[in-house]
């Protein structure tokens, strides 16, 4: 597995390094200094995990992840900074606290290979999470989870069960980093995951209308109703 | 009279209030009844509506004096004052009491004509109508006096109680402002990051690890004893600074640099213990901390016309907003000022936009 290092403090680097040094499953790529160095790193090398400080100079660990195209799995680690982690309600895989306890590490270690499990088994190259930052709350958003993508203007709105955040990217970005067979561009405003669709109905004009899960009625324009058709061979 | 505290803090009548007042009121009533129907074989029906009546004024003619006792504050007044006050409320309360009593058979209970008829039936006694009114007047007098001790009684025990009430909550409110202030002075981040650099050390450096650990128990136990208004030399102060800054640099690596340019004159001034510290710590946190490629932080002093000018600069991110210094820096000033007068200041300069400047004057040989 793909590790990179994100901390300002050498020593503090030196001494993840000598942690993580130890577990044969682990490949450490790369290290990094700043937020800035940080994001040239993992958009390069594309590491699998990171382990990063929260405070750092020049942007913290969530500016960065916020920045970022590729959001690999995240340790947070921090020396006090743990309520800032809960503060922010980010559903990271753990956070460690430094000076970092070795047994702690390994339970850590545990999590990141069940969830590296999970993610072999959905296999894939595609994005699979986008870390949203919205207002005060930051989260790591599954891709498979969401219902629905909904441009407005450069942003677009996340409809993550009860969670709407919204992402600071225009919907064209984002498209062309989903998976096709999962995700379909409905409209030129809107973007439907297929495994929320619960049903399909013909509209006027060779519109279609989807209903989703949980969720409101996306209307299929006719351009795209084609491709659905040929796509899902209704 | 609603400024006084337990007007403010209690409503108008509490529950225990009036649990007492009906149930002393209810229980004499029942005592009355009881005894007027049972010793003095009276008809019951009337007896029982004067009993009702009679100790209904009592109740409300209580009810009142307890308003007008909270009203003029009686329950500040020292036990000298309330005595005479008690007697003229109790007298003047049973005045009408005792003029109706020639109406009432019930008033016959209270007097001893006819308890001593009752024990004695062939005494010849006769009292006069006025000589009855005067009785029951002193009669209902007495009961009077007694509810206000008891009042009086039961709201010195309350009070008491209040009392230490707030003083306990007064001291927990003073142990967690102590152990606020401690915290800060512990700078936790700074601790647990120096702690995770010992570790990092270990292994790469033992010897310099040695170091770090006398220097890092140095500052902490400064820390940990400097008092809120304890006076040190700057020098002091300074081996503390030394000690916070070399730790530093070895987590920032050449991130930090330090210069001291302290006069000789300057070091021997006394100023707040950890003044010249939290500072240092700031321009650590908001300068050094925040910058990518790292900066400087500069500690100067000389005196100047009997004035101790101390500065500390540091480098920091152009763009960084400071609004969460703002308190630190206030308690800094509001204690200088309360140790050395109004002479001593303290000051943020930010006009340059890559330069924080933290400047001290401290009125020297006081």
């Amino acid at each position: 597995m793909k590790v990179i290092i994100v901390d300002d403090e050498p020593p503090a680097r030196r001494e993840m390094r000598r942690l993580l040094v130890e577990i044969p499953w682990m490949e450490i790529v790369g290290e990094a200094g700043s937020a800035a160095e940080a994001e040239a790193l993992i958009e390069d090398l594309q590491p699998e995990l990171i382990f990063l400080d929260i405070q750092m100079p020049g942007g913290s660990g969530f500016d960065l992840l916020s920045r970022l195209e590729h959001v690999p799995q995240v340790v947070f680690t921090t020396a006090h900074d743990e309520h800032a982690v809960h503060a922010f309600e980010v559903n990271a895989l753990d956070y460690l606290l430094k000076p970092i306890d070795p047994r702690r590490l390994a339970s850590t270690l545990d999590r990141v290979r069940s969830a590296g499990a999970i993610r072999a088994a959905t296999g894939g190259s595609v994005l699979e999470q986008l870390f949203v930052r919205d207002g005060s709350r930051c989260w790591f958003v599954p891709l498979r989870e969401v219902q629905l993508l909904t441009s407005e203007g450069n942003y677009v709105r996340i409809s993550w069960g009860k969670v709407k955040p919204l992402l600071a990217r225009n919907l064209a970005a984002i498209e062309q980093r989903l998976d096709p067979a999962q995700f379909f561009r409905a409209n030129r405003r809107q973007i439907i995951n297929l495994r929320f669709i619960e049903s399909i109905e013909a509209g006027v004009n060779g519109r279609l209308h989807a209903q989703l899960r949980d969720g409101p009625e996306v209307e299929i324009s006719r351009r795209q109703a084609r491709l659905f058709k040929v796509l899902t061979s209704i | 009279m609603d400024a006084s505290p337990d007007a403010v803090t209690r409503p108008p009548a509490s529950r225990s209030y009036w649990l007492c007042q009906l149930g002393g009121w209810g229980l004499y009533s029942t005592l009355q009844f009881w005894a007027g129907a049972l010793l003095m074989h009276l008809p019951w029906a009337r007896l029982g509506i004067e009993v009702l009546v009679l100790n209904g004024i009592g109740l409300i003619f209580t009810h009142r004096l307890h308003a007008y006792i909270r009203a003029h504050n009686w329950r500040s007044f020292s036990l000298r004052s309330l005595v005479p006050r008690i007697a003229v409320a109790s007298l003047l309360l049973a005045l009408p009491l005792g003029l109706g009593s020639p109406f009432a058979w019930v008033s016959s209970l209270q007097s001893s004509e006819s308890l001593i008829q009752e024990l004695a039936p062939n005494t010849q006694l006769h009292f006069g109508p006025l000589i009855r009114v005067v009785h029951q007047w002193a009669n209902w007098a007495t009961l009077f006096a007694l509810w206000q001790a008891i009042y009086f009684v039961a709201l010195s025990i309350r009070r008491r109680r209040d009392a230490e009430l707030r003083q306990s909550e007064l001291t927990r409110s003073l142990q967690q402002a102590e152990l606020r202030l401690l915290k800060a002075q512990l700078n936790p981040h700074f601790l647990f990051n120096a702690l995770n650099t010992v570790r990092s050390l270990i292994a790469d450096n033992p010897q310099v690890a040695q170091i770090v650990v006398t220097r890092f128990a140095n500052t902490l136990r400064y820390a940990l004893s400097a008092g809120q208004h304890e006076i040190v030399t700057l020098s002091k102060e300074l081996e503390i600074v030394r000690d916070y800054l070399e730790i530093e640099s070895l987590r920032f690596g050449d991130r930090l640099n330090v210069d001291y340019s302290v006069s000789e004159e300057a070091a021997a001034v006394g100023i707040p213990a950890m003044l010249l510290q939290t500072l240092v710590e700031n321009a650590v946190k908001h300068g050094i901390a925040e910058l990518p490629r790292g900066g400087r932080v500069k500690v100067g002093a000389v005196v100047r016309d009997g004035m101790l000018l101390l500065e500390v600069m540091n480098s920091r991110p152009a763009d960084a907003v400071r609004a969460a210094e703002g308190t630190g820096l206030r308690n800094s000033a509001e204690r200088l000022r309360l140790i050395f007068g109004p002479s001593a200041s303290i000051s943020l300069d930010l006009s340059q936009p890559d330069l924080a400047m933290a400047n001290v004057r401290i009125p020297v040989g006081k």
